[in-house]
């Protein structure tokens, strides 16, 4: 390898964790098949393939991490290719809940005959849209604001040296403070959901209800978990004040989840449930 | 004049900026500069930093105060008695690998 990169460009190593997340995948859908078809040891398949997958994504990042932060690859557009990338992650995403929406939609603007064609079905209990549905709106808009806090945090940066330490102390603070409030979020869908006076397996109104909140309820957990890698991030200080892509597609998956929130409660909790 | 502008209260110069920087170019040349040469921004960075702290707290405030509404008001609707067990409920097409019930299912089903 020269000494002096003559282009911006960063040309990646060989790494074995494209190969090992791949066989964690494979190993989950067909340990996943097997366990749901009852099959002998499936389980413990599925979990394999899981663990795989975790693993892949711990050292995968991490190593990115590494050629980003300690060996300085990320270059402007080297960036510029994250951002593609991940703007490409969330439009994918939003295509999964636009499928969702659509199977949702599909079933309750026409119900069917089998179900007394009227929306939600009956025998349904549904839950009210403005006790905890509204507050996790709520919840979900207060941690937006956060993430810009944390945001303005990171560009306003230590200028002042007689406010580093107030400014590094906080810092750290605001994203904690982010992820506690997220938590709640799931903390009360959980709650939500064992409460719930209907089941995924109570036609289809349990099979839409949970499949779209179930999944958007997962995204808020990988969310958190991003703001929280950022968190640590942040306290280690790998970002500054002109370099951290990291926290920014954080903030922009947490903004994401949030707008699907707010159309999953205004067309399933309140339109869906009257 | 842009000083003149941004002596003016939070929420209109939040407007002005917008004009003072359409005459004043050489202050905020270009997207891309104020991101990688950010020092220009700090002022306003530290102020909106204050801004959306000052927003985080009362928006947290507020899902506090709602949340011990909900919680200490009356909570838990009756379920109607003897529910009809419409066909299209309750669907049971094979057990599950881990047993009778599904996830976040009342045992009493």
């Amino acid at each position: 390898m020269s000494v002096s990169q003559k282009h911006p460009y960063h040309l990646v190593d060989p790494s074995p964790w494209p190969l090992l997340g791949s066989l964690g995948a494979l190993a989950s859908t067909i340990g996943g098949v097997m366990y749901m078809h009852s099959f002998a040891e499936g389980g413990t398949l599925l979990s394999l393939g899981l663990g795989m997958i975790l693993y892949t994504m711990f050292v995968w990042w991490r190593d990115v991490i590494r050629e980003s932060t300690y060996e300085g690859h990320h270059t402007f557009v080297v960036q510029l290719g994250l951002r593609y990338g991940m703007i490409l992650f969330i439009v994918s995403e939003v295509m999964s809940f636009l499928a969702f929406f659509w199977a949702f939609f599909h079933s309750s603007l026409a119900p069917t005959v089998e179900i007394g064609a009227i929306w939600p079905p009956k025998g349904i209990d549904v839950l009210n849209p403005w006790g905890i549905p509204f507050l996790n709106t709520l919840i979900l808009l207060s941690s937006g604001a956060a993430v810009t806090w944390a945001h303005h945090a990171i560009l306003a940066g230590s200028k002042k040296q007689a406010v580093y330490a107030l400014v590094a102390t906080r810092r750290p603070s605001d994203y904690r403070g982010n992820f506690l409030i997220t938590s709640f979020f799931t903390g009360f869908q959980g709650m939500e959901y064992v409460e719930a006076p209907f089941t995924i397996s109570d036609g289809i109104y349990g099979s839409t209800f949970f499949l779209a909140t179930g999944f958007h309820g997962f995204h808020v957990i990988i969310g958190t978990i991003f703001l929280i890698i950022c968190a640590i991030r942040q306290y280690l200080g790998h970002f500054t004040q002109t370099h951290h892509f990291g926290f920014e597609a954080a903030a922009w998956y947490r903004h994401f989840v949030d707008v699907v929130w707010l159309f999953l409660f205004v067309s399933i909790y309140w339109w869906g449930g009257n | 004049m842009a000083g003149f502008l941004r002596s003016n209260s939070l929420i209109s110069s939040a407007i002005f900026r917008v004009s003072a920087r359409s005459h004043a170019p050489a202050a905020r040349p270009s997207a891309v500069f104020t991101r990688f040469f950010a020092t220009a921004h700090e002022h306003d960075d530290a102020e909106e930093m204050q801004k959306w702290r000052n927003i985080s707290i009362a928006a947290i405030i507020a899902c506090t105060a709602l949340a011990i509404y909900n919680f200490s008001g009356e909570q838990h609707h009756e379920a109607s008695e003897h529910p009809i067990e419409y066909s299209y409920l309750h669907i049971r097409n094979k057990e599950f690998p881990w047993g009778p019930n599904g996830l976040f299912e009342h045992k009493e089903h």
